[in-house]
């Protein structure tokens, strides 16, 4: 009982962070139908802004807004430069286009700063944990699982109770009737980008902190979580999205725990198996968005 | 209010209008009737900016708006009803209701919604429920006070009673009157010939892309050779 | 039929050598102008990279869809083949744990690449199955996520599983006598993709895998099963991937985890995307442009290079020049070109397809006119009490049709009757909640759009779709092929014939979306025909049309439909094109048939006449 329990709280820990990077995906696959291969690299952008103030003694308490501003800055410009440009093309185009903006971003680092991975100190409380009758919990997922459901909370009240969340919405529904209601295309797909940095960053700074460490390439796990929490839950629902990321988190610390000894660190490759098998069964996802074939 | 001269627009290689010219002015409700296919959507597409026209143009208030986006259409006071209604159905009425209001203040988009329930109490019994699970009366009504609630000074409505019984017809066309009291300038696209033309004061036919009579509604009823074009013979 | 041969198999296969040449032939080239072992091991890559790069062609060119598990793919082939090859002395040294007692297996080199080519395929099989279902019911976007999976997958297998692997670091390495020495193998291999590449893209399976890359929805309609198409695709383009992947550790010597990941998917895709995706040639020319490229760049990067004697070093763009300058170089070349070339810069440019169109192709004479049947195979089709709900709306009620093969049957109504539900019912897009459809006493109710016009009944669309970037007459031959296979009992007419039935004979070599519009309205007509229907669905076939080219259209749709014996559905809106064209005529309105009959019948009928203008319906 008590480890269930255990692999609960583990699970939700692991699985807000997939759901924040998952809900950004899909906020853009929402308004531009682009699955963003470069959702990572606002997180390898932080990375070496945390790595850069780390290395000048500054607290973790600078840090954070810090990464925020950073994710948030790199997703606006990477839409700017690439993104902007093709718009409303194929699958094949956007898809691949994300794809080169991933190896462009992470191949400038290696370029500048280093290949190799570098660390950074995590905060001092990153491991500390705390009981509940025999459950230890860790301060770090605690902590994860409040913010991830204040942001989860606060991103739904962005989308319901603010005008731009409404034209967000609107805008991922049907973008051309969104647009006849006086909805601006370009400020609708600018925002999204802005929020899903935002999710984005918060998503890093956890990410970040647990790593402790920061590689050119260190965009791209946490971009395949979001990628496949988001297809999980079923392309273009958001609320989909969120739930696609817990089950991801939670079936990761499952399996970690059920399989045995010898091959737990294959953990992720089962699970990439599993998803793959899910698929078969359920090609839409959790939550299918209806899509009438246009004759 | 306003005026569309020589519009050519294509899907592709079809095209689907040739050199149509027509004018709405302010106050007028003027209608746009025609066989399935003759382009009519084409034409409201065209003018609101969701499709781009091939040649001619289209100006409002005087101002050139030839291939403008709709988001700037809508600014400059020009809404547009779209066919099958197209209502958000996974957002609340009021929530519908206020994304047609986007372009406006808060305040006057409260303002608005007041002045929506009024205009259609059955919106106000279904505030809090998702536009998909209205009827197809309420969604057209919705559909409508949705394009209402940007204070349009023209308002361009396609096939506003597709798919509904004949008593929700029946309401489709006493709001247009309700509206033309109101003093909205109104284009609406219309099957139902003999009613769009009772209830216009002016309307055009269009078939295969071109407009073919014009006229006011009585004069056009008049027209003995009207069933005819209108079907095709 | 000698035209097709050469055209299909003589040219592909002399194209194939001399592109096979041409790239031998520069890279000795480069080899001896520059000399030297690492020029000679460039150029080694680049033939095997071309191995792999042609291999993800068949697959992402003919089925259009992005797939980066082809490098997952060769990742599990070139472990299985080093686990296969590697001597078991060695073996026990590296890997003694290994499971399924493979410390023990002993083969030769080229048996432990057939056996590696064989778990691909077992692999494949399995995958290929996902990809089609999610391909098909999410688009392709699901399905190139999973592939993206599937690299990850075995990129983490690769990893954590060090008992087969050898793990991250340690990896294996290669030991088994002796390394590759020779390039006759990877040349004997590379000739092999080219001419698989070329001779597979032109048969008929590449064909029907194109055309359901070009319009998937059409390809279906007339018969294509794209899931079967995108399947054989698959497992040839992986047997060339295998093949190459299993050459690149042999000639590596070793193999890590990160020899198949993510580096080397963006290479391979950035070298097909540059050359063009869509064309075996383009993929070559693609893998010599980012060779030479990467190279060049790459030697900008490092320090003191010099470039026609001047040093780069301490030019003022230094700040540019830096190690790993090839990696941006790449994923600049894949944005740069998606952005401004997405389709490459060859598109689907053949080297013996414009051969074959500039010297080989004989100008053919003019079919002779085709003479209408004069005995009409019988069929009849059925649609009995068709019903269909969405939600509280009742699309169609108790709707009831039939029609014989040889005679036209016209259905009209204003808009918002159920036309399209009832198209769709007709087409399989729709199930209805009551009644049924068949032909022949065949039920069709639902079956897939694939079935339907295997069984007899094609359809056109509204808004046309043809497969744009098909010659008029590939367009014409998908539908032969299908009617080849499955309508065989029927009368096949000669594809040239349906041609210059059409009025097309002389665009008959141009793509279809050059096509004007009538001339694109008279292709799906005669495409439509070349499945040799029992009965044609005509969806609004002159949507778009002047009143003059409708009735044209009439005596076209008329002549097409007894030269194949074939019966009609036409749907239309436009009631004079109906009633010039009908033998019969169904009425629709609010979802229920108003009245039926001949034309003269049915424009007499007061309830049509109010249907279509308005007042308030008697019935």
């Amino acid at each position: 009982m008590v480890e269930i329990l255990q692999n609960l709280v583990d699970g939700l820990g692991r699985g807000s962070i997939y759901a924040l990077l998952a809900l950004g995906v899909a906020v853009i696959f929402g308004v531009m139908h682009l699955l963003n291969f470069a959702h990572g690299e606002m997180i390898t952008v932080s990375g070496y802004v945390a790595l850069w103030s780390l290395d000048r003694g500054w607290s973790w308490y600078l840090v954070v807004p810090l990464i925020l501003a950073a994710s948030v800055l790199t997703s606006i410009l990477i839409e700017r430069i690439a993104f902007s440009r093709v718009r409303g093309a194929d699958d094949f185009t956007l898809l691949l286009t994300s794809f080169g903006v991933h190896f462009v971003v992470s191949s400038l680092f290696i370029l500048y700063v280093s290949a190799s991975v570098q660390n950074f100190r995590g905060p001092g409380w990153i491991h500390d944990t705390f009981s509940i009758g025999s459950l230890k919990i860790e301060v770090f997922d605690a902590t994860v699982i409040g913010v991830t459901v204040l942001t989860l909370l606060a991103t739904t009240w962005l989308l319901q109770r603010t005008m731009f969340g409404l034209s967000l919405r609107a805008a991922a529904a049907d973008f051309d009737t969104a647009r006849l209601m006086g909805v601006k295309s370009d400020s609708v797909i600018r925002g999204a980008f802005v929020l899903s940095g935002f999710l984005a960053g918060i998503a890093g700074v956890f990410w970040l902190m647990r790593a402790g460490s920061t590689t050119p390439s260190g965009g791209t796990d946490p971009m395949l979580k979001g990628v496949l929490a988001a297809l999980i839950g079923g392309l273009g629902s958001l609320r989909g999205a969120v739930l696609g990321g817990f089950a991801l988190g939670l079936a990761e610390v499952l399996l970690r725990s059920w399989l045995p000894d010898g091959i737990a660190n294959l953990t992720e490759g089962f699970v990439f198996a599993i998803i793959a098998i899910f698929f078969i069964f359920r090609p839409g996802g959790l939550i299918t968005v209806a899509k009438a074939e246009r004759v | 209010m306003l005026e569309v001269v020589g519009l050519t627009t294509k899907y592709g290689s079809i095209s689907a209008l040739r050199e149509v010219s027509l004018s709405v002015g302010a106050g007028e409700v003027v209608g746009l009737i025609g066989p399935n296919g003759a382009g009519k959507t084409t034409l409201l597409g065209s003018i609101a900016g969701l499709l781009q026209p091939e040649a001619g143009t289209v100006t409002f208030e005087g101002i050139d708006t030839t291939g403008a986006s709709p988001e700037k259409m809508l600014r400059a006071g020009l809404a547009l009803v779209p066919e099958h209604r197209r209502i958000f159905t996974d957002m609340t009425v009021e929530e519908n209701l206020k994304i047609g209001g986007v372009t406006r203040s808060a305040a006057e988009r409260s303002e608005s919604l007041i002045e929506m329930v009024e205009l259609f109490p059955v919106l106000a019994k279904k505030w809090d429920i998702a536009a998909g699970f209205l009827s197809g009366g309420e969604a057209q009504q919705l559909a409508i006070a949705r394009a209402l609630m940007a204070r349009p000074r023209l308002i361009m409505m396609d096939e506003p009673s597709l798919g509904l019984a004949p008593i929700l017809v029946d309401l489709v066309f006493d709001l247009i009157d309700r509206l033309r009291e109101k003093g909205t300038t109104t284009l609406i696209v219309e099957q139902n010939a003999t009613r769009m033309l009772h209830a216009s004061d002016r309307a055009y036919l269009l078939r295969s892309g071109v407009i073919v009579a014009d006229g006011t509604g009585d004069e056009l009823l008049a027209r003995t050779d009207l069933f005819d074009t209108f079907v095709g013979g | 039929m000698f035209q097709r041969t050469s055209r299909d198999i003589v040219a592909p296969f002399l194209g194939s050598i001399v592109l096979f040449g041409l790239l031998l032939g520069g890279g000795l080239l480069y080899q001896m102008i520059l000399g030297g072992g690492a020029a000679e091991r460039l150029v080694t890559v680049m033939l095997i990279d071309a191995i792999i790069v042609i291999g993800i062609q068949i697959y992402v060119g003919n089925t259009g869809v992005l797939s980066f598990g082809h490098i997952g793919f060769g990742a599990v082939a070139g472990y299985a083949f080093a686990v296969f090859a590697i001597s078991p002395s060695e073996k026990l040294k590296r890997i003694p744990n290994a499971p399924f007692g493979l410390v023990d297996v002993d083969m030769n080199v080229w048996l432990a690449l057939a056996a590696a080519v064989a778990i691909v395929l077992v692999l494949a099989v399995l995958l290929g199955i996902g990809l089609a279902r999610s391909g098909a019911e999410s688009g392709a976007v699901s399905a190139t996520v999973i592939t993206f999976a599937l690299l990850f997958v075995t990129h983490e297998v690769a990893r954590n599983w060090p008992d087969l692997t050898g793990g991250a670091r340690a990896g294996l390495t290669f030991k088994i006598g002796q390394s590759l020495d020779s390039r006759v193998p990877i040349l004997l291999v590379l000739f092999f993709s080219i001419l698989v590449g070329r001779l597979y893209a032109q048969s008929r399976s590449g064909r029907l895998a194109v055309a359901a890359r070009e319009d998937n929805l059409a390809a279906r309609a007339m018969g294509v099963n794209p899931m079967v198409q995108q399947m054989v695709a698959l497992l040839i383009s992986v047997v060339v991937v295998s093949l190459g992947a299993g050459l690149k550790v042999y000639e590596t010597g070793s193999i890590l985890p990160d020899l198949f990941f993510f580096d080397y998917a963006l290479l391979t895709l950035t070298m097909l995307i540059v050359g063009g995706r869509n064309s075996v040639t383009g993929a070559l020319l693609g893998v010599v442009v980012m060779t030479i490229g990467r190279e060049f760049t790459r030697r900008l990067g490092q320090d003191g290079f010099e470039f026609f004697g001047i040093g780069l070093d301490d030019a003022p763009l230094d700040w540019v020049f830096r190690e790993n300058l090839q990696t941006v170089f790449l994923g600049l070349s894949m944005l740069g070109f998606m952005i401004w070339r997405p389709l490459g810069l060859l598109d689907d440019w053949e080297l013996d397809g414009w051969a074959w169109r500039r010297f080989g192709s004989r100008s053919s004479v003019k079919p002779e006119p085709l003479a209408e049947l004069e005995e009409v195979p019988t069929a009849v089709l059925n649609a009995e009490g068709i019903n269909v709900r969405f939600g509280g709306f009742q699309a169609l009620t108790d709707a009831s049709i039939t029609a014989q093969s040889g005679e036209i049957v016209g259905i009209i109504g204003p808009n918002g009757a159920g036309k399209t539900t009832l198209v769709n019912v007709l087409t399989g897009m729709v199930t209805p909640q009551e009644g049924s459809f068949s032909i022949d006493n065949r039920n069709l109710t639902s079956k897939p759009a694939y079935a339907l016009a295997r069984t007899g009944l094609v359809r056109t669309f509204q808004n046309l779709r043809l497969f744009g970037s098909l010659t008029v007459r590939e367009n014409v031959e998908i539908a032969e092929f299908v009617a080849q296979d499955h309508r065989s009992d029927r009368v096949l007419r000669d594809t040239d014939a349906l041609i210059a039935e059409a009025g097309l004979w002389e665009h008959r070599d141009r793509r279809a979306r050059e096509l004007d519009y009538g001339n694109s309205r008279r292709l799906e007509l005669a495409r439509a025909a070349a499945t040799a229907p029992s009965f044609m669905l005509l969806d609004e076939p002159t949507s778009g049309m002047s009143d003059s080219e409708s009735s044209a259209m009439i005596e076209q749709v008329r002549h097409m439909a007894a030269t194949v014996g074939a019966g009609v559905l036409v749907i239309d809106h436009d009631l004079g094109f109906i009633t010039g064209i009908s033998d019969r005529i169904y009425v629709l309105d609010q979802g229920r048939v108003i009245a039926e009959g001949t034309p003269a019948e049915v424009q007499a009928n007061k309830a049509v006449q109010a249907a279509y203008l308005g007042s308030a319906a008697p019935t």
